[in-house]
C-alpha cells in the first residue's frame, strides 16, 4: 500500500520527460519567438518583449498564403479521402490474399525521402514530360499550358505525399468491419449502395476522421510541395515561415505565423471532432 | 398484434439444391419442402451444411445447381435484398453504430415504409425490450441482443424467417426461456420459421417438422415423434436421442411383421418400422424402451425376451437410472429405467433378463454404419 | 452547499489555470535570442595546421574544376604539392541559407566545423561586421596582395583585404534556351515577354535580382533612392502576380533550364558554361549586368587557418587561376592569369566573361552597401515578393 501510492507517478515519468523534451520546451520556445521584439535581428539578438502585435502584423501580411494553405490542404484532403477510400476498400474487401502486398505498396514511397519523392514528381509533371504531352494530345491541357508551377501540381504533390496517411487508418477501420454486417444489411433490403452508405461508411467513420486529420494537418503546414512543384503564386504558409526564419531572419514574424497556424489547426480539429462526433470512435 | 404476412405466405421448396466450394461440396442435391406457416427445424452436426443451405435461401450464397421456389416463384438467383426472406444470424450481426430502435427499423426504412416508429415500438414490446430502445447493441446482454436480432428480422414480416442457431451462444437457462419465447412468437405471428440448430432437444421441443441433415444431404424428415420413434437411418437413430443397435438377420418377412434372428433370439418388428426386408440388419430399440428384471423374475411387459444379461454399469441420474447390460454375445445394451420406486436399483454384476415390446423396435439395413451420428462424448 | 463546494473547486481550478498560464508567460524571456556579435580575437582556436594536414572547405556547387581522365584538377595539385588533405563540400546554395546554417554556432562562439567558406561580398561584409571571421596573416598570402586585380582592391567593407580573398567574380545576367525560344536581350523582356509567361525563374539573391530590376527601371544599383527601390519592387511584384515568374531559385535553376521547364532565367555567368549544354546561352542584358565576388573567408574557431592561407596563396598563382577560370568561366580576380591563359586555353584569352575589358566593366554594376536598417527593410520587401 505504502509502496503503491507513488508507483503510478513514477511510471508516468518517461512519458512526462518525453513530453517536456519534445513538446513543452519547443512549444514554449516557439511561443517566446512569436513574442519577440520585432526590432531585433538575428545578429543583434531578440528579446521577448511580449509584443502581441506580432500576431496582428503576421495576419495582416500573410493572410493570403495562410488561407491558401488551408484551401490547398482541404482540397488535397478531400481528394485523398476519395482516392484513399477506394484504395482502402479494395484492399480490405476485394484484394484477398494480395492485400498485404498492396498495403506494402501503399507505404512503399516512405522508403525514399520525402524530398526525393517530390522531386521525382517534378520530372513526371515536367513541361516536356509525357504527362503534359499526353494531356495536351488529348486536349485536356492547352498547347502552351502546363502542370508544374500551378496549384494542380502542388495539390497533386500533397495528395501523393499524404495519401498513405489516409489509406492506412481507413484500411484499419474498414478491415475491422464484420463482413456479416454487410450481408445483414443486404438481407434487410439494403441494395449494395444503400448498404455501403448506411453500414460500411458509418462504421469506417473512425478511419475517416483519423485519416482526414492525419492528412490535413501535415498538408496545411507543408512547404516542400509548394516550393518544388509550385511557383511563387502558390506559396503556402510553410514556405513563408521557412523564408522568414532562414532568409529574412525575421524570427518574430515567423514565430507569430507559426503560432497562428497552430492555433487555427487546433481550433479546426476541435470543431471537426466535436461535430463529427467521437463517441463512436471505438 | 397483426404481424402475420400481408399476403398468404407460401411454402418454401428446395429442389436438387447443390453448393460446391472450391474443394468441398457443402450441400448435395438437397430436396426440401417447408410448408407455409410451419416451424421447421434443420438439425445436424457441425459442418453438415445447415448454414450454407440457409444462406442460399437468403440469397447470400449462389447455388451451384438446383433451384429455390417460394410458392410458384423461383428465387434461386434473386438478389438478397429483393427476397421476402429475413435472417436471424448465428452471431446476430447487429449494427453497432445504430441504437436498438434504428437496428429494428433498418429493414422498414430501406423499404420506405410509413409509420416506422410505431411498428418498431410494437415490435420491441413483443420482444420485451421497449425500455432499451436507445441503447447500442454492445451495451446489451447476449439474450437481449438475440431478441433484437429477432425483432429486426421479424418486423419485416418476411414470408420465411431463417434462424441460424440463434440460441447457440446463450446459457442453458436463457436458452430454454428463449425457446419458449420463439415458439410463442411464431405461433402468434404465424410466419414460416426455418430454424437451424445442432441441438436435437431444441429441435424436438420447438419444431413441427424436423429435417435431419448429414454430410450435405437430408437423412430424414418428419415430425419429432416420427423421427424419434421410427428412424430410417442409423444416423438419425443415433443423432436424435440414443439407440441400441443389435446385429441380426431377417428370418421371415410376412404380413405386417418381420422376424429377425438376433444372436439366436427371435425378435419381431412391425413391417412399417422395418427398413430392411431380407439379409442382415440392425435391430434398433431406444434405451428407455428396454425393460430389465433380475434373471428368472417375470417382466411385466411381455415382448421380445432375451436372457443371460449381466449389469456392468449403473449410473443414477435422479429421475432415472441408466444401466449397461452385457449380453451373451458380448454387446453392451443401454437401458434407462424411471425411478418409480417399484423396485430397488439393480447392483452391478446382477444377472438380468431383458425385454421390449416388439412395436417399439425398428430394423435398419446392415449396410449403414452402426456408429453414424453417435455423439463422441455421450 | 454541494454546489458551493463545487463552484469553489471550479474557481480554484480556474485560478490555478490562470496562475500556470501567467507563470508560463513569465518563463518566456528564457527563450530570447542572444546577441550574435563576437570578438575574433578572443573567439579563436589554436591553429593545428602544422600537425594536421587537413582543410575543410565549403563552396558553391560547380565552382571548381574536377579531375577527369587525363586532367588533374587544381585541387588535386594543391593536395599533391602541400600534402594537405582537403575536405571539399559544395554545400553553399544561397548566402542567407548558409548564414542560417552557421548562425547558431558562429553567433555563440562555437566551431562551425569549417576552415573556410566562400560567400558573396555583402554577406562577407556582414560577417566581418559581427566579428565572425579571422583576419588573414598578410605575410602568409603574398600572392593575394600582389596579384589581386585592381578593381577588387579597396572595397569599402574590407579595404585592405584583411578578412577576405575573392575566389571568383561573376556576372548576373540572363540565360535562355535557344532551342526553345528566341533571343532574350533585356531584363525587361524577361519580365514581360508573353511567350515566356510562367517559364522564367529569378534568383533568390536579393542584390542580383533587385540590381537587375533597378537597372531595368533606369536606376543605378550602386546608388538608388527609396522611391527607386519602391518602383523596382513594384515592378517585380507585378511580374510575379502576372504569373510571369515560375520560381525564385538558388543554384538549381540550371537543371530546370536544361530540362525545358523554364525557357529563360536570371543566371550567373559561369553556370551556363558549366552546364555544358550548347542550347544554353548567357546574355548580358541591355540594361547592364550585376557584378559580384564570392570571397574565401576563414571563420572563428577554424583549426586550420595556416592551411587555408596556403590554399588562398596557391589560388592566387596566375597559372592556377587561369586553369580554374578556364574551367568555371567566371571572372578571374588574379592579375597575370590572362597571360597564363595562353598556355591553358588560348581561345579564352579574350573571353570577356573571364577577362572583361575596361569597356565592358563599365556596364557591370555592383550593389550599394546597405545599412543594417536598410537590409532589414529591403530584405523584407524582397522576401515579401518572392515568398508571400
Ligand atoms: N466459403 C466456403 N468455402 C469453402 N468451404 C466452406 C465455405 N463455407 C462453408 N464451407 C464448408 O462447408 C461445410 C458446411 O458449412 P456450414 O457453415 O453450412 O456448416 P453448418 O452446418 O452451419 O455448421 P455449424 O453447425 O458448425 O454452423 C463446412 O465443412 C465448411 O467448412
Ligand atoms: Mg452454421
Amino acid at each position: 500500500m505504502r509502496r503503491g501510492r507513488f508507483t503510478g507517478y513514477w511510471l508516468m515519468l518517461p512519458a512526462a520527460l518525453w513530453l517536456a523534451l519534445f513538446f513543452v520546451i519547443p512549444f514554449y520556445s516557439l511561443l517566446a519567438t512569436s513574442l519577440y521584439d520585432p526590432e531585433g535581428s538575428v545578429l543583434t539578438g531578440y528579446d521577448v518583449t511580449y509584443h502581441f502585435a506580432n500576431f496582428v502584423d503576421a495576419l495582416d501580411d500573410f493572410w493570403e498564403p495562410l488561407l491558401r494553405s488551408l484551401w490547398y490542404a482541404a482540397v488535397a484532403t478531400a481528394i485523398c479521402l476519395v482516392l484513399g477510400y477506394v484504395l482502402a476498400y479494395a484492399i480490405a474487401f476485394k484484394a484477398g490474399r494480395w492485400s498485404s502486398l498492396l498495403l506494402v505498396l501503399v507505404i512503399a514511397p516512405f522508403f525514399t525521402s520525402f524530398l526525393i519523392r517530390t522531386l521525382s514528381w517534378k520530372l513526371i509533371l515536367a513541361d516536356d514530360g509525357f504527362v503534359v504531352d499526353t494531356l495536351q494530345f488529348l486536349h485536356v491541357l492547352g498547347d502552351d499550358s502546363r502542370l508544374l508551377a500551378t496549384p494542380v501540381a502542388v495539390i497533386a504533390g500533397l495528395v501523393y505525399n499524404f495519401l498513405p496517411f489516409m489509406v492506412l487508418p481507413l484500411y484499419a477501420s474498414l478491415e475491422k468491419i464484420d463482413g456479416r454486417l454487410i450481408e445483414a444489411a443486404g438481407d434487410l433490403y439494403a441494395s449494395p449502395s444503400r448498404g455501403f452508405l448506411k453500414v460500411t461508411l458509418p462504421l469506417s467513420k473512425p478511419g475517416v476522421i483519423a485519416g482526414t486529420l492525419l492528412t490535413f494537418i501535415p498538408a496545411a503546414g507543408d512547404y516542400i510541395n509548394a516550393s518544388l512543384l509550385g511557383s511563387p503564386n502558390q506559396r503556402m504558409v510553410g514556405n513563408v515561415i521557412q523564408n522568414l526564419f532562414t532568409s529574412t531572419g525575421d524570427y518574430a514574424a515567423a514565430g507569430a505565423l507559426s503560432v497562428i497556424l497552430m492555433a487555427i489547426i487546433v481550433a479546426m480539429v476541435m470543431v471537426y471532432i466535436r461535430t463529427a462526433g467521437t463517441e463512436e470512435l471505438v | 398484434m397483426s404481424l402475420a404476412a400481408d399476403r398468404a405466405s407460401r411454402s418454401l421448396r428446395l429442389t436438387a439444391l447443390t453448393k460446391e466450394f472450391a474443394t468441398f461440396t457443402a450441400v448435395r442435391s438437397l430436396d426440401l419442402e417447408v410448408p407455409a406457416g410451419s416451424f421447421f427445424a434443420l438439425l445436424g452436426p457441425s459442418g453438415c451444411g445447415k448454414t450454407t443451405t440457409l444462406r442460399m435461401v437468403a440469397g447470400l450464397e449462389v447455388p451451384t445447381s438446383g433451384s429455390i421456389h417460394l410458392g410458384d416463384d423461383e428465387i434461386t438467383y434473386e438478389k438478397p435484398y429483393r427476397r421476402p426472406v429475413n435472417t436471424v444470424f448465428q452471431n446476430y450481426a447487429l449494427f453497432p453504430h445504430l441504437d436498438i430502435h434504428e437496428n429494428v427499423a433498418f429493414g422498414l426504412r430501406r423499404r420506405k415504409v410509413k409509420d416506422v416508429d410505431r411498428q418498431v415500438k410494437e415490435m420491441l414490446a413483443l420482444v420485451e425490450l421497449e425500455s432499451q430502445a436507445k441503447k447500442k447493441p454492445p451495451q446489451m446482454s447476449g439474450g437481449q441482443q438475440q431478441r433484437v436480432a429477432l425483432a429486426r428480422a421479424l418486423i419485416n414480416r418476411p414470408e420465411v424467417l431463417l434462424l441460424d442457431e440463434p440460441l447457440g451462444a446463450l446459457d442453458l437457462k436463457l436458452r430454454r426461456a428463449m425457446q419458449i419465447e420463439l415458439k410463442r412468437i411464431q405461433t402468434e405471428v404465424g410466419l414460416t420459421f426455418v430454424h437451424v440448430t445442432h441441438d436435437q432437444e431444441e429441435a424436438m421441443t420447438m419444431a413441427d417438422t424436423i429435417a435431419v441433415m448429414n454430410g450435405g444431404v437430408i437423412e430424414q424428415m418428419g415430425s419429432p415423434a416420427e423421427l424419434y420413434e421410427n428412424p430410417r437411418t442409423t444416423f438419425v437413430a443415433n443423432f436424435l436421442g440414443q439407440s441400441n443397435l443389435i446385429a441380426g438377420s431377417v428370418a421371415s418377412a410376412e404380413g405386417d411383421v418381420v422376424r429377425v434372428d438376433m444372436h439366436g433370439n427371435q425378435v419381431s418388428i412391425p413391417a412399417e418400422r422395418a427398413h430392411a426386408r431380407s439379409g442382415e440388419g440392425w435391430v434398433g430399440i431406444r434405451p428407455e424402451k428396454v425393460l430389465l428384471a433380475p434373471a428368472g423374475e417375470p417382466i411385466d411387459a411381455p415382448g421380445n425376451h432375451l436372457t443371460g444379461g449381466i449389469v456392468t454399469d449403473v449410473s443414477f441420474v435422479g429421475v432415472s437410472t441408466q444401466y449397461l447390460v452385457q449380453m451373451p454375445w458380448g454387446q453392451e445394451l443401454m437401458a434407462f429405467e424411471q425411478n418409480t420406486g417399484r423396485r430397488a436399483v439393480l447392483a452391478k454384476g446382477t444377472k438380468v433378463d431383458v425385454s421390449w415390446r416388439p412395436e417399439f423396435s425398428f430394423l435398419l439395413p446392415a449396410s449403414q454404419d452402426v456408429n453414424a451420428g453417435v455423439l463422441e462424448e455421450a | 452547499m454541494v454546489n458551493a463546494r463545487l463552484s469553489r473547486r471550479a474557481a480554484l481550478r480556474g485560478g490555478a489555470g490562470v496562475l500556470l498560464g501567467g507563470a508560463s508567460l513569465g518563463v518566456l524571456p528564457l527563450f530570447g535570442s542572444p546577441d550574435r556579435k563576437q570578438d575574433p580575437d578572443s573567439c579563436r582556436a589554436r591553429d593545428l595546421s602544422a600537425s594536421q594536414k587537413r582543410l575543410v572547405v565549403s563552396n558553391w556547387p560547380a565552382y571548381i574544376d574536377e579531375d577527369d581522365d587525363g586532367y588533374v584538377s587544381t585541387l588535386t595539385e594543391f593536395e599533391q604539392r602541400t600534402g594537405i588533405k582537403v575536405d571539399y563540400t559544395a554545400d553553399v546554395n544561397d548566402n542567407l541559407e548558409f548564414f542560417a546554417k552557421v548562425v547558431n554556432q558562429l553567433g555563440s562562439c562555437q566551431p562551425s566545423k569549417r576552415d573556410m567558406f566562400m560567400l558573396t561580398d555583402w554577406m562577407a561584409a556582414r560577417m566581418i561586421q559581427v566579428g565572425w571571421l579571422q583576419p588573414l596573416d598578410r605575410t602568409k598570402v603574398p600572392n593575394l596582395h600582389a596579384n589581386l586585380i585592381d578593381s577588387l582592391k579597396g572595397v569599402g567593407w574590407d579595404p585592405d583585404r584583411t578578412y577576405s580573398a575573392p575566389w571568383q567574380s561573376g556576372l548576373s545576367g540572363i540565360a535562355y534556351n535557344k532551342s526553345k525560344v528566341k533571343e532574350v536581350r533585356s531584363f525587361e523582356e524577361l519580365l514581360s515577354r508573353p511567350d515566356l509567361k510562367g517559364r522564367i525563374s529569378l534568383l533568390t539573391e536579393m542584390r542580383d535580382t533587385m540590381g537587375l530590376t533597378l537597372l531595368s527601371q533606369g536606376a543605378d544599383p550602386s546608388d538608388f533612392s527609396g522611391d527607386e527601390w519602391d518602383d523596382a519592387i513594384d515592378r517585380l511584384r507585378k511580374a510575379r502576380s502576372d504569373g510571369q515568374i515560375r520560381a525564385f531559385t538558388g543554384n538549381e535553376y540550371i537543371q530546370d533550364l536544361s530540362a525545358g521547364n523554364i525557357l529563360a532565367c536570371e543566371a550567373w555567368s559561369g553556370d551556363v558554361a558549366a552546364a555544358e549544354d550548347e542550347n544554353l546561352v548567357f546574355v548580358s542584358p541591355e540594361e547592364g549586368t550585376m557584378i559580384w565576388s564570392d570571397n574565401m573567408l576563414v571563420p572563428n574557431l577554424a583549426t586550420h587557418q595556416g592551411n587555408a592561407e596556403k590554399w588562398i596563396d596557391y589560388y592566387y598563382e596566375p597559372e592556377v587561376a587561369a586553369k580554374l577560370a578556364a574551367y568555371v568561366w567566371y571572372i578571374c580576380p588574379v592579375k597575370g592569369a590572362q597571360e597564363a591563359m595562353e598556355k591553358v586555353d588560348p581561345t579564352l584569352v579574350d573571353n570577356e566573361l573571364i577577362f572583361p575589358t575596361a569597356e565592358s566593366l563599365k556596364t557591370m554594376h555592383s550593389f550599394m552597401a546597405l545599412e543594417e536598417f536598410q537590409i532589414r527593410a529591403y530584405e523584407g520587401d524582397f522576401a515579401d515578393v518572392i515568398g508571400g
